[in-house]
């Protein structure tokens, strides 16, 4: 749990799940911090290899190193998921250290800033949130694809309920995670006979990006637990991590081309 | 009283039968169909300099690269620029360019999209990105231009209204158990046009952010 309360909504225990991804490898991108970090440290808690995939040392390492010292398997690969080349690499680092890849789970995402109407969004800006968001999402599933089918592997992409409902304060971060959720359908089609399953989270959760946000806005944190059924903001590690271990296991066999909301209720729209 | 003056940008169909279909119902309409044009916040005004007051903009910009079925896996990254991010980063421009215009008239802007945004489309990944990113765009400028007196809407219309006739028929096939309860699509001119038409009427002044399916039934979805 991260060092943010649980209020007092009872919220039960999670069960054990040792074992669950023994033996399978997967990347995770963005994973120097935030829900990346939570998804791979989750990952690494049901057994898996976790290749910690980000642009920074600074921060992937350190993350990565706090999964190995809980026990986990862990590792940091530089990867700037602009370039295809990274991209490339990480995918084929993972397949020749550890001789497999089952779950690409792209989640990197450049940091949508402040609220801006989409007519004052410069150049630069729609520039780089389609590139990390949605021509990084074509190089991770392009590398990964050829080793996620040859067992049954999972694409997990990191979209947002703005993708779904939109954003008024976010358009543009709105539009690209929608056209990530376009990509998941078509490829879930796409790929469904080769066995590889592809599908996406929609989680609302404590990030360092929500940490600018609530510090920037003193009554978010409240306004937002009040319009969520289960009153809290969801933990990385404890609240979305999971629902990306039951993705890459065979637990979600039969699910593809899916986006899960994993934020408490807050958003009731699918 | 003046004819209501409307802007479609996109080359083939279905703008080209859009605009028929607007002009018969009185419109003055003025289209951009060069799907070639590199879309900047000048593209507007160095086309259409001392243009008259637009009241609706129409987007339906899928230039023919992004109409074509291809696998991912097999596609290069200039592939992927051409056949996604372009069109969507053309879609974002475009749409930061007719605030002002709009905003001018109180007008009405239409998204016209095909149905592998929302349903997916098996060969069809790089349009569908860019397609169900521009659907929930509409959905994020509507809920910030309503307060500027802009009304936004997308309209999810059959593939057959983008794509080459043998594509479109398996797009069919692929998302349906069933034809279409309607008996057929529907046609651009004479059905859709009506309805982007009434879209930026004053009969639907208070619709806001709609996201319609116009396929004859085909896609039922929520």
């Amino acid at each position: 749990m991260s060092e943010h309360e649980m209020n007092d909504i009872p919220t039960p225990p999670l069960p054990p799940v040792d074992g669950l991804l023994s033996g399978r490898v997967a990347i995770v991108t963005g994973a120097g911090q935030g829900v990346g970090e939570g998804i791979a440290a989750s990952m690494a808690r049901a057994g898996a290899t976790v290749l910690l995939a980000a642009r920074r040392a600074e921060t992937g390492e350190p993350a990565a190193e706090r999964i190995r010292a809980a026990g986990g398997n862990a590792e940091f690969v530089r990867c700037d998921v602009t370039v295809p080349a990274d991209v490339e690499a990480a995918v084929a680092g993972a397949v020749e250290r550890h001789g497999r890849l089952d779950t690409m789970v792209h989640n990197a995402v450049s940091p949508p800033g402040a609220p801006r109407a989409i007519q004052d969004i410069d150049d630069e800006t729609i520039d780089l949130q389609i590139a990390t968001s949605t021509t990084a999402s074509f190089y991770c599933a392009r590398a990964a694809f050829p080793h996620l089918r040859a067992d049954y592997g999972s694409l997990i992409l990191l979209t947002s309920p703005a993708g779904i409902e939109g954003s008024g304060n976010l358009p543009l971060y709105g539009t690209i995670k929608g056209a990530q959720r376009g990509l998941l359908k078509s490829l879930a089609l796409e790929w469904g006979p080769a066995g590889v399953r592809v599908n996406a989270i929609a989680p609302v959760a404590w990030t360092p990006a929500m940490d600018v946000a609530t510090e920037a806005n003193p009554t978010l944190e409240a306004r937002l637990r009040a319009r969520t059924p289960l009153q809290r903001i969801g933990d990385p590690t404890d609240d979305i991590g999971p629902v990306a271990v039951f993705l890459a296991s065979p637990l979600s066999r039969h699910m593809t081309g899916q986006t899960l909301a994993v934020d408490g209720g807050r958003y009731l729209g699918l | 009283m003046a004819r209501r003056h409307a802007l479609i940008v996109g080359a083939g169909d279905p703008a080209d039968a859009v605009a028929v279909g607007l002009e018969a119902r009185g419109w003055a309409v003025t289209r951009m169909a060069d799907d070639t044009l590199e879309w900047t916040d000048d593209t507007v005004d160095s086309r259409l300099p001392g243009r008259d007051p637009i009241d609706l903009v129409v987007h339906a910009r899928y230039p023919a690269p992004a109409r074509r079925r291809s696998a991912l896996v097999d596609l290069s990254d200039e592939d992927w620029y051409r056949m996604a991010d372009e069109p969507l980063e053309a879609a974002v421009r475009l749409a930061r360019s007719a605030h002002a215009d709009l905003a001018a008239t109180s007008g009405t802007m239409v998204f016209l999209v095909p149905l592998m945004a929302s349903a997916g489309g098996d060969g069809f990944a790089p349009m569908a990105t860019a397609a169900e990113g521009i659907r929930i765009m509409a959905k994020s400028l509507a809920k910030t231009w309503g307060h500027d007196g802009i009304r936004v809407h997308a309209l999810t219309l059959d593939p057959s209204a983008f794509l080459a006739e043998a594509d479109a028929a398996g797009m069919a096939e692929a998302n349906s158990l069933h034809d279409p309860p309607l008996g057929r699509v529907p046609d651009l001119a004479a059905e859709v046009a009506p309805i982007v038409d009434a879209l930026a009427g004053d009969d639907f002044a208070s619709l806001v952010g709609a996201s319609l399916v116009v396929d004859g039934g085909l896609w039922m979805p929520g």
